[in-house]
């Protein structure tokens, strides 16, 4: 299958699921209210799919080597965006610290 | 504001009138600062889809039909780490979880609206559009302008992540990869998880997400972003019990 072909198919599947959570107590299943556990469970989905999402980008310098060493320029520079994000709470910031750190360490290291 | 005002009037006949126009352009200028926000994570989606090797126009179809950074970042990122397509599909469930609980919260504020005005709120219903009007559901009890403005608010959402993806996607376009803008990706999630992190359970969901994800890197298919998440959220469900009994 091609690349172009799988992201379309992509499309529309993903479109599909995204469309259907949102729908899903508003209008589908309107008159139910939410079992307790899953109401729980939801809570901590941002959490745990962010930091899943989040981490491999960040501390392995190629595929399956980990690298906690200052030598990851990337590790260094998501740690200076980390605290921007705790001090200012902004992603424009965010984003702007980390990629200003990870093209001066680029610079530096050469 | 004039173009706006118009939007209104691409609705069918029988929404058009029980549209509260006022409520739907204050739902507008209301997203104003939710914008500014979500610009910088529909750019780093355009560059995603671009990077992952989407032509333009599907690009954008994600942003239009997906409607959703998170889905949009997870199927790009997995796509690139060659994940089969079912696993890609299951990831981008597991990210969408979230809309089930902003789904329920604004549930019951909508109950007395017709089939067709809930189904299209529905499709605007973002984690922004979610933050920016349930304290106004629950001051006001006029439906009809809570609706309009959650929709003034929601299509103006819609609107501004078009406009920030097809910037992604120029950029994208552009701008050499030894730049490495699609570092960008990790960088606007951890502007959004950093400030999440404010409580001990939370502390200990990203703890074990962490040690999951590292710990499971080797699992086929990429599954370790879903098995990872799936710990994460028990470890959280466990925090929140042991919490409470002690």
């Amino acid at each position: 299958m091609s690349r172009e072909l799988t992201i379309w198919l992509l499309v529309f599947a993903v479109g599909a699921i995204t469309y259907t959570a949102r729908v899903s107590f508003i209008a589908l299943f309107a008159r139910r209210s939410m079992p307790a556990l899953l109401a729980r469970a939801l809570q901590h989905v941002p959490v745990a799919m962010l930091t899943a999402i989040v981490v491999p980008a960040i501390v392995f310098s190629a595929p399956g080597v980990l690298d906690f060493s200052p030598g990851n320029i990337k590790l260094i520079a998501a740690l200076v965006a980390s605290a921007v994000a705790w001090w200012r709470q902004s992603t424009m910031l965010t984003i702007a610290a980390g990629m200003a750190a990870l093209w001066l360490l680029q610079y530096l290291v050469g | 504001m004039r173009l706006l005002a118009c939007k209104p009037f691409l609705l069918p006949a029988s929404m058009r009138k029980s549209i509260s126009r006022a409520a739907f352009l204050e739902g507008c200028r209301d997203s104003l600062p939710m914008l500014i926000g979500i610009v910088p994570f529909g750019i780093v989606c355009g560059i995603g889809a671009i990077a992952v090797g989407a032509s333009p126009v599907a690009a954008l179809a994600m942003s239009m039909i997906m409607f959703s950074g998170a889905a949009q970042i997870v199927a790009t990122q997995l796509l690139a780490s060659g994940a089969p397509f079912a696993v890609i599909l299951l990831s981008c469930l597991i990210v969408s979880l979230r809309l089930l609980m902003y789904s329920a919260a604004m549930a019951p504020y909508l109950r007395t609206l017709d089939h067709r005005w809930r189904s299209l709120l529905a499709f605007v219903l973002t984690d922004q559009a979610f933050a920016g009007t349930l304290q106004r559901f629950r001051d006001s009890d006029d439906v009809r302008a809570n609706a309009s403005y959650f929709l003034g608010n929601g299509s103006m959402l819609w609107i501004g992540w078009q406009f920030a993806t097809l910037g992604g996607v120029l950029a994208g376009a552009f701008i050499p990869a030894s730049w490495h803008l699609e570092f960008g990706v990790p960088l606007c999630f951890l502007a959004v998880l950093v400030p999440l992190l404010h409580d001990r359970v939370s502390l200990i969901v990203f703890a074990v997400s962490a040690a999951a994800v590292v710990a499971l890197d080797a699992m086929p298919l990429r599954l370790s972003l879903i098995c990872a998440g799936l710990i994460g959220i028990a470890a959280g469900v466990i925090g929140d019990k042991a919490r409470r009994t002690r």
